[in-house]
């Protein structure tokens, strides 16, 4: 007979030697529902807790969607909103200075030389 | 798994309260440290944490048995009555298998000798075997559980099946 036999013929054993008495069994059966309490008490925690925290001061789920949700929506399009203007108004700085540059006399040139720039900035005084 | 738990926890201490108690602690650990683990991981880690909690309990033991040999002769003693039911345990089912072939044991008294030589093994053979065997981990997770290599692990369950095997055999049980 080899090792996993034996071992095998073993665990069958000691499996039908696993009727224990009420009063060990009742022990064991307390200390399993222990347990699953305060598992249950410590997963609720950090999750749930969160949940309920927000559904109960929203007065319950059914006041959830104009208490909490109608503001989220309304400000998630005022920032679309700003967001869009401000795009256009950078695209009508851009369009300004692009219409100024192009009808200037001077050359497009010009205004890349520094020595130009260094003229003007001394005339200027 | 709370029964076998609690007969592992009974082979090591041989004591019903205390291996109670060490279930007891090992179920409230699981649930406090490890609750929000997925359900497929909780049995070794259960393992594990019975194991440490044996292991703790043996630690307690050996200060608490250094005072008691400190301060009581009676220490000795007690050493003596902690071999003595295995000696004419041994003698009563040596003298009833001899006279007769070992199938004539009822199966109780098998299960009953078996759970008295997993007593007898070295702690960590009798930790690998159970937990390979018994508790279905394979060879990793037993040393994973163990804190020991895979090659020890495997040593020791070969040992442990293999010496059991002879106690039993030595007492006329043939598995």
């Amino acid at each position: 007979m080899n090792e996993q036999q034996i071992a095998y013929r073993i665990k069958q054993l000691l499996n039908r030697g696993l009727d224990l008495d009420a009063g060990k069994l009742a022990r064991l059966n307390a200390a399993r529902e222990q347990a699953l309490a305060r598992q249950r008490v410590e997963s609720r925690v950090p999750v749930l807790a969160w949940v309920d925290d927000v559904i109960g001061k929203s007065g319950g789920p059914s006041t959830l969607v104009p208490r909490l949700l109608l503001p989220m929506a309304v400000l998630i399009l005022g920032l679309i909103a700003i967001n869009q203007w401000r795009d256009t108004q950078v695209a009508a700085e851009i369009e300004e200075i692009d219409a100024g540059v192009l009808t200037s006399d001077l050359p497009l040139d010009a205004f890349l030389d520094k020595g130009f720039d260094a003229w003007l900035k001394r005339s200027s005084h | 798994m709370e029964r076998r738990a609690y007969k592992q926890a009974l082979f090591a201490v041989r004591e019903t309260e205390n291996a109670l108690d060490i279930v007891q602690d090992s179920m409230l650990k699981l649930a406090e440290k490890y609750g929000a683990k997925p359900a497929a991981e909780l049995p070794m880690l259960f393992q594990r944490i019975l194991q440490n909690t044996i292991r703790d309990f043996y630690r307690r033991q050996k200060v608490r048995s250094l005072w008691v040999t400190l301060f009581s002769a009676l220490s000795a003693g007690r050493e003596d009555d902690d071999t003595d039911p295995l000696e004419t345990l041994e003698s009563a089912d040596a003298s009833k298998s001899r006279g007769g072939p070992s199938d004539q044991l009822e199966q109780s008294q098998v299960i009953e000798a078996i759970e008295k030589e997993l007593q007898r093994l070295p702690a960590r053979q009798r930790q690998a075997f159970l937990l390979r065997y018994w508790e279905e981990l394979d060879v990793a997770e037993t040393a994973a559980v163990m804190g020991c290599s895979q090659g020890s692990v495997k040593t020791h369950c070969s040992r442990a099946a293999h010496t059991l095997a002879a106690a039993l055999r030595a007492k006329g049980i043939e598995l």
